[in-house]
């Protein structure tokens, strides 16, 4: 009769147990990381009666949690990559609404600015028109500014951004390895049991970890995980926790990078991809960075254009036009890795060579070399990088003097030709006056030709010649021949070039023997409008990419390339959301908890229990049947 | 597969939270009836959006331009019909003068109502725009061009030329200099003058003269010498003889494709210089013409002289008239390129205009019935939602 209860009771206790897991699955069912768990019944060792074994009850031989680690390293996988997408959708989503439809307020400044060229071209004697030209510059120099000062702030978040992360990474690593050790001393003091709960909790730290920072793992046979990053970075690794620091960029102190040292000599940025981190770190060198030196490009673009047709202009003071807008050109920075205290400055030789990237300019083995920082595609130089010789790229329009020329091996510098300038974009002049609307030089025929020739209006081919303004006479020998200030004889065609002091004119038609034409200053010409009509046009013509895009059209540039990188990004984010829900979807379909499982399961387990109180009250009545019998025998 | 409550409900919020985006997406395309606000909502209309947009704008400031270009020339050109005006009466007054009948008193008037034409003819030479500045002065707009002297008037303006762009690529020029209309004046008939020595002693006056063979003159100076009993020679620059003949009153003397008719009386030795046309300022021929009516006309010689002079002043008042024409022909050009470029910047704002609402504009159509159907996608999930939430076995233990 004993074995009776004894069965009834390790089955009592088995489903009580049963019941107590089923109820833990029903309470976690809504917590994250929760893996649902099973009691692992196992009929207990039968005992052996002579010929036969009868089972001796129920044992709960483990509580296993569903789990799958290729599902789980999935979803870390596509969590990481999510994680990236989010962080890269946050920063091009703002610059499209800062670019915005209207190029951060540059399109319609632009039109303002051009337009009130063209209205100055039309009385280019009005003081208001001039006003008009000098608000719509200032205008535009604050759109630059803003759009500039946007954009680097969005740089300046992303350094916020990439601490934060670095110091939850750490955290979650420290977490982790502590809960490592837990679970080793816990699977040993439970007989190599697991500790579910354990676990659980470590694998949803992995969880958190892969979003912020792409993660690889391995279980060593003792329990323990190792995690790493990047290319095989340990994080946690043999009981300890590897801290990430942030360090500054070698050329660019503003700019934090990610290293696994503190004197920053092992930066792991460029092995960082996925990830909140890789995230803002991709936002940072793809959306922003480009963003902010595209805007720079136009700014220095339009700079150069409005100042060399000022200087080339004469104001209405008669002098040659001042500069309209100062920006800053290109920046060098000496890496913080170079052995001596070399210093290196650039200038633009051609702004429509110009591109938006930035350029590495490296000293070694004796040679200079330079590389887009971008493509890494090499440059070519010529030159010493002496400022008698400078080194010349003239295919993006750099001439770089190195101090001194010969500087230590192994040195390095960042040329950023664009990354200031919008940021720094302002207007020059003060006064109205100073506007040059007119043109240098005024071109007459005698009234006392004879022949048909006429002359053109003349343009300037240099502005610095310093005898431009001076008189100059252009006297025909014969039709076919004239001198310029009585030199030597040229020989005459009709339409021809005629150069000379920095200026260039055309006269065509027939002379006749002596005939003459002059070339001098623009005297009190405050009615002239050829330099407004030429800072009008300028709207349309190329100054960007070697002269074939304009100012304008390198704006829609902008905006359609900042708006199709954000559509693409969240084209791409979209799709890996549906991926990430699939992931999920696919460990909740092993480890997520299923209230009607557990219903059913409760059901089960409830009548289970019943039954097997039934037969401890069976038991009773049979022991009862036994002892009344006895009794009544006795009695 | 093995549906678990958490991941359901994720699920669920999820697809509501994308339908709730889009229906805002097409809510904001109704109430601002634009398709797209953010470039990468549709980046490559965005850019053309700009792209039009300038075009526009350049389009709109041709425009204004080509307002401003019609109005100043509508000023020159107004300027110049009065000039016309004045030079015509000058040239009446010279006929009148030139008649033969007048007596010293009626020639002094006249010469007075000439000193007034010259300076009404000087003060249009430097007539000024609204904004004070002077129209005939090329690019020296603030400097007075003409100043009277004693032979005529000198020229402080340049010969420049304001141009002003009235469409893509288009200039127009809105002016033109005080030297080109005033100064290079041909004299005489254009291509020669014929004046009378100031030593003749005859009454020989010159008459018309033209060109009857442009081929045959080659720009070169002749002198007609008379001899006794109207015999003259004419001889060339190297004075070799080209023509000779007896001359007899009205009677045309030609040589080298060049026709001269003398009237009157020619005594010997007197002589005619005909030589090419040079540029000479109308103001130079008026003052010319004022000098020839102040002189004295008592002798026969005198009255000679002012018939010559009337007569030199005669043709070059018709040439200043043809060059005041012509420079008026060239303004109402220039006033027709306007109109056309105004009338073209008209018709091509409201085409850019229409291609920019077909890329920026919402079509409402579309967009309402994408509202209704992502309403009805929201609503159904919603629904489907509460339906299966109900959907579990405890309700049933």
């Amino acid at each position: 009769m004993s074995d009776v209860f004894g069965i009834s009771l390790s089955a009592l206790q088995a489903f009580q147990q049963a019941l107590a897991v089923t109820s833990n699955n029903i309470a976690n069912a809504n917590t994250p990381g929760y893996d649902v768990e099973t009691a692992n019944l196992t009929a207990a060792v039968p005992q052996s009666y002579g010929q036969a074994a009868i089972g001796n009850g129920v044992d709960v031989a483990s509580v296993s949690r569903a789990f799958s680690q290729t599902a789980e390293n999935q979803l870390y996988s596509s969590q990481s990559s999510l994680g990236q997408l989010n962080a890269l959708q946050t920063y091009s989503s703002q610059i499209d609404d800062i670019v915005g439809s209207t190029g951060g307020g540059l399109t319609t400044a632009l039109r303002s600015y051009y337009g009130a060229w063209s209205t100055l071209a039309s009385d280019p004697s009005s003081t208001a028109s001039r006003q008009a030209v000098l608000s719509a510059a200032q205008g535009l120099a604050q759109s630059f500014q803003s759009t500039g000062s946007q954009l680097q702030n969005l740089s300046n978040n992303i350094n916020t951004g990439i601490a934060a992360d670095v110091n939850q990474i750490n955290s979650i690593a420290s977490s982790i390895t502590s809960l490592n050790q837990q679970i080793v001393v816990g699977t040993a003091q439970a007989g190599g049991q697991a500790p579910n709960t354990l676990l659980d909790q470590r694998d949803q730290l992995v969880s958190n970890l892969s979003q912020l920072v792409g993660v690889t793992t391995t279980t060593d046979a003792d329990g323990a995980m190792n995690v790493f990053v990047g290319n095989g970075q340990p994080l946690v690794l043999d009981g300890y926790t590897t801290q990430l620091t942030t360090v500054a960029n070698p050329y660019n102190a503003t700019q934090l990078e990610v290293s696994t040292s503190t004197d920053g000599t092992n930066t792991i940025s460029g092995s960082i991809t996925t990830g909140d981190l890789g995230g803002l770190l991709a936002a940072r060198s793809q959306v922003v960075n480009p963003a902010i030196n595209q805007v720079g490009q136009i700014a220095l673009a339009l700079q150069q254009n409005a100042n060399s047709l000022q200087n080339s202009g004469l104001d209405a003071n008669g002098n040659f036009g001042a500069n309209l807008f100062s920006a800053t050109g290109p920046t060098v920075s000496a890496s913080s890795n170079n052995t001596d205290a070399a210093t290196a400055a650039a200038t633009i030789t051609n702004v429509g060579a110009l591109t938006a990237d930035n350029y590495v300019l490296s000293y070694k083995a004796g040679a200079y070399s330079l590389t887009d920082a971008t493509s890494g595609a090499t440059v070519a130089l010529t030159g010493a990088g002496t400022a008698a010789n400078p080194l010349l790229a003239a295919s993006v329009g750099l001439a770089i003097v190195v101090t001194p020329a010969v500087p230590a091996a192994g040195d390095s510098f960042l040329i950023s030709p664009t990354s200031q300038a919008a940021g720094s974009f302002a207007v020059a002049l003060t006064s109205t006056s100073q506007l040059a609307a007119a043109g240098a030089i005024v071109t007459a025929a005698a009234d006392a030709n004879t022949g048909t020739a006429t002359i053109s209006a003349g343009t300037v081919t240099n502005a610095a010649n310093p005898n431009l303004l001076a008189a100059a006479t252009i006297a025909f020998t014969s039709p076919t021949t004239y001198t310029i200030n009585g030199g030597a004889a040229n020989a005459y065609t009709s339409g021809g070039n005629i150069a000379a002091d920095g200026w260039q004119v055309q006269i065509s038609g027939t002379p006749a023997t002596g005939d003459v034409f002059t070339v001098q200053g623009n005297v009190g010409g405050t009615g002239d409008n050829r330099n407004a009509l030429a800072a009008a046009a300028a709207q349309s013509q190329g100054v960007l990419s070697n002269g074939t895009i304009s100012v304008n059209a390198a704006v829609s540039g902008l905006i359609t390339g900042v708006g199709s990188q954000a559509q693409q990004i969240n084209t791409s984010q979209t799709a890996q959301t549906a991926v990430n829900t699939q992931a999920q979807s696919a460990v909740q379909s092993v480890s997520g908890v299923n209230l009607d499982t557990e219903a059913a399961n409760l059901l089960q387990w409830q009548q289970a229990y019943q039954a097997a109180a039934q037969v401890i009250s069976t038991g009773n009545s049979l022991f009862t049947y036994l002892l009344d019998s006895i009794n009544g025998t006795y009695t | 597969m093995r549906v678990t409550d958490l991941s359901s409900q994720t699920q669920f919020l999820a697809a509501v939270q994308a339908l709730q985006t889009n229906v805002s997406v097409t809510q904001n395309q109704l109430s601002s009836g634009l398709a797209f606000t953010d470039p990468s909502q549709d980046p490559v209309a965005a850019g053309e959006v700009n792209n039009l947009n300038t075009a526009l704008s350049q389009s709109q400031q041709y425009q204004t331009n080509a307002n401003a270009a019609q109005s100043s020339l509508g000023t020159e050109d107004n300027t110049l019909s009065q000039v016309e005006t004045q030079l015509q009466n000058l040239r009446d007054l010279v006929l009148q003068a030139n008649s033969g009948t007048n007596t010293a008193q009626n020639l002094s008037s006249l010469a007075s109502q000439a000193v007034q034409i010259q300076s009404g003819l000087l003060a249009l030479a430097n007539t000024q725009d609204g904004n004070g500045q002077y129209i005939f002065a090329g690019y020296a707009t603030q400097t007075q061009p003409f100043d009277q002297t004693a032979t005529g008037a000198t020229y402080a303006g340049n010969q420049g030329q304001q141009m002003v762009q009235i469409a893509a690529g288009q200039t127009v020029a809105v002016g033109d200099s005080g030297d080109a209309v005033f100064n290079q004046i041909k004299t005489g008939n254009g291509t020669f003058t014929v004046t009378a020595a100031a030593a003749n002693t005859g009454t020989g006056v010159v008459g018309a003269t033209t060109v009857a063979d442009p081929a045959a003159y080659n720009g070169g100076t002749y002198a007609v010498t008379f001899g006794a009993g109207g015999t003259y020679n004419v001889t060339n620059a190297a004075n070799a003889v080209v023509s000779t003949g007896t001359y007899t009153d009205g009677a045309t003397i030609a040589f080298d494709g060049l026709q001269v008719t003398l009237s009157g009386t020619p005594a010997a030795g007197d002589a005619f210089t005909v030589a090419p046309s040079t540029n000479q300022s109308l103001f130079t021929s008026v003052q010319d013409i004022v000098n020839a009516l102040q002189s004295p006309t008592g002798t026969a010689t005198q009255s000679t002289q002012l018939g010559n002079s009337l007569s030199a002043g005669l043709n070059n008042l018709d040439q200043a008239l043809s060059q005041i024409e012509n420079v008026r022909a060239g303004v109402g050009g220039r006033v027709d390129t306007v109109t056309t470029a105004l009338s073209v910047a008209g018709s091509q704002q409201t085409q850019l205009q229409s291609s920019i609402a077909s890329l920026q504009g919402v079509d409402y159509a579309t967009a309402i019935t994408n509202l209704d159907s992502e309403n009805t996608a929201l609503t159904a999930a919603l629904q489907a939602y509460t339906v299966t939430q109900g959907l579990t076995l405890f309700k049933y233990l």
